[in-house]
């Protein structure tokens, strides 16, 4: 239903994409640790619909990274199931982008051809690639700055980069692992607003795990709430509000409330984890 | 605006030339007030006096001509082993194991504690002079190649590994470039090492070279040749050291800090 009415603020051009969908099936994480076995996640049964964004909250050591790093396929030691439309994911593939916490561009490279990095294992021309890079330059709002290096860039910048060559294949899947967690809160609030932008623009399927339970309400429009030891989806919150979307909606606030108060329910001793997990800042 | 910036670039010129200037003074009257005898400490007059004819002659060319071959040759072979051998260890845990003592332990010995057991092996010739310049430039490179290879963040891997990047890019793109800064800084170290260890072994064993000339203005009594020798030392491992370094600052445009910028 959130995509229904999502696709109906969505402009006309833009097809609604009917692939990107991704499924998991009773995924259990396990490590070992000091020659002990740690649960880390354990049956996690997850449907993310085609389009969707999916925010993941959840306290500090839930496995919301792992998580993402498995759907990835940057830790391929699972058992369970994780398929993206239908086939079992297999390996890195373009299908599925990731952006890091930490932006993780190559300092010697200039913002061209970190976005353009992405497509190194792409068959195209040199001029479509130009285009590509050049458009999501663009997408990102840092036409420019194709020529500046990592350094010459803030951090609101190189994380708008991030996502730019994230976003050059055209992945299926986005998957964002506290994409602006180390952000300061003004350039936060509205890379938030950039990033719906740029969602209902794009029609990828987006996974975002953050700490931050505003930024999760506002973009996401389903919430998965984690919980820790081990780690596991507790329950998923409809936000059932179209997009774009106001951050004064009542509607939110409200969510808010209820996702916090479980959060601090289960997790801690209340009065405490409350204001860590709204005001938790990494890095 | 601009007229100030000029000034302060002109303030920071002399500031760096006072340093050489006061020792320079220094030198003139100590020479001057005959502190010591004037055939020991010479005036910087004579020593003037001593280059212009040193370089009329060709001689001092010859010298320095000869040095800088040898430099080229055993800082070449030595930072060009270190760099591969500091890959292989960086990347090879079998290798490292196998040879980490014996590096750990050579490395604790000085360049120039070799030179008798050298002489011996190589005689006093070109590959003696050579051996032991790429023995001193070895190591630097060896051991800041091991670390930068060592110290390449896996956060990069994980990036290549999402965009699928072929192992020859991965190399070309993200490993070459990640470790050239510390590569570098091993090998400036390495040059230097070998320019101080090539004068010091022509001032003990050699038929030419700018030690060897200092060698031979000591045993006759010529201490402004040997004052020549010193000063052209200087000048030439100083110029050879930025020279390197603006070279670094070249190749690494791309980091916030340039590479002179602490030198």
């Amino acid at each position: 239903m959130n995509i229904d009415s999502r696709a109906a603020v969505r402009t006309p051009e833009q097809p609604a994409l009917r692939s990107g969908a991704l499924q998991l099936k009773e995924v259990r994480k396990r490590f070992l640790f000091d020659q002990r076995e740690l649960t880390v996640l354990t049956g996690l049964n997850l449907d993310v619909r085609p389009g969707e964004f999916l925010s993941i909250v959840g306290p500090s050591g839930c496995g919301k990274s792992t998580l993402l790093r498995l759907i990835a396929s940057l830790d391929d030691d699972y058992e369970g199931h994780i398929a993206l439309d239908g086939r079992r994911v297999a390996g890195t593939s373009l299908e599925r982008g990731l952006v890091f916490q930490d932006h993780r561009l190559f300092p010697w490279m200039t913002l061209e051809q970190n976005v353009a990095f992405a497509l190194i294992r792409r068959d195209m021309s040199a001029a479509a690639r130009d285009r590509l890079v050049r458009e999501h330059i663009a997408l990102v709002g840092l036409s420019g700055f194709e020529q500046a290096y990592p350094h010459q860039l803030s951090g609101g910048m190189s994380q708008r980069a991030a996502i730019a060559r994230a976003l050059v294949n055209e992945p299926k899947v986005l998957l964002l692992d506290e994409p602006f967690g180390a952000l300061d809160a003004l350039t936060r609030v509205h890379l938030q607003t950039e990033l719906q932008r740029i969602w209902m623009s794009q029609g990828s399927t987006m996974i975002m795990i953050t700490h931050d339970v505003d930024e999760a309400l506002y973009l996401g429009d389903r919430v998965a709430v984690m919980q820790a030891h081990p780690g596991r989806i507790a329950h998923i919150v409809d936000v059932d509000l179209p997009h774009p979307r106001d951050r004064a909606a009542p509607l939110l606030h409200r969510l808010k409330d209820d996702i916090l108060a479980e959060l601090t329910a289960t997790d801690a001793p209340r009065g405490e984890a409350v204001v860590p997990l709204t005001r938790r800042r990494p890095g | 605006m601009s007229a100030a910036r000029i000034e302060e670039a002109t303030l920071r010129r002399i500031v760096m030339v006072a340093s050489p200037l006061a020792v320079l003074l220094a030198w003139q009257v100590l020479s001057a007030a005959r502190v010591f005898p004037p055939e020991v400490l010479v005036s910087p007059q004579a020593v003037l006096a001593a280059f212009g004819q040193l370089t009329a002659s060709g001689e001092l060319a010859r010298h320095l001509g000869e040095s800088l071959q040898r430099l080229l040759w055993g800082f070449s072979i030595g930072s060009g082993a270190g760099l591969l051998f500091g890959l292989a260890a960086a990347l090879s845990p079998t290798f490292a194991r196998l040879f980490d003592p014996l590096f750990q332990a050579l490395r604790q010995v000085p360049v120039l504690a070799f030179i008798p057991l050298l002489i011996l092996l190589f005689g006093i010739d070109e590959v003696f002079k050579i051996v032991i310049i790429a023995k001193a430039a070895f190591f630097p490179t060896a051991l800041s190649t091991l670390d930068g290879v060592r110290g390449v963040p896996r956060a990069w891997f994980e990036v290549a590994r999402i965009y699928r990047t072929p192992l020859p890019s991965l190399v070309w793109r993200v490993l070459i470039p990640a470790t050239v800064p510390s590569v570098l800084s091993g090998v400036r170290l390495s040059l230097t090492r070998a320019w101080l260890v090539l004068v010091a072994a022509e001032l003990i064993v050699a038929d030419s070279g700018i030690g060897q000339m200092m060698e031979m203005g000591r045993q006759m009594f010529r201490l402004d040749v040997v004052m020549v020798g010193v000063v052209v030392c200087g000048v030439i491992g100083f110029a050879l050291d930025r020279g390197f370094v603006l070279l670094q600052a070249r190749l690494l445009r791309w980091r916030a800090q340039p590479a002179g910028a602490e030198a």
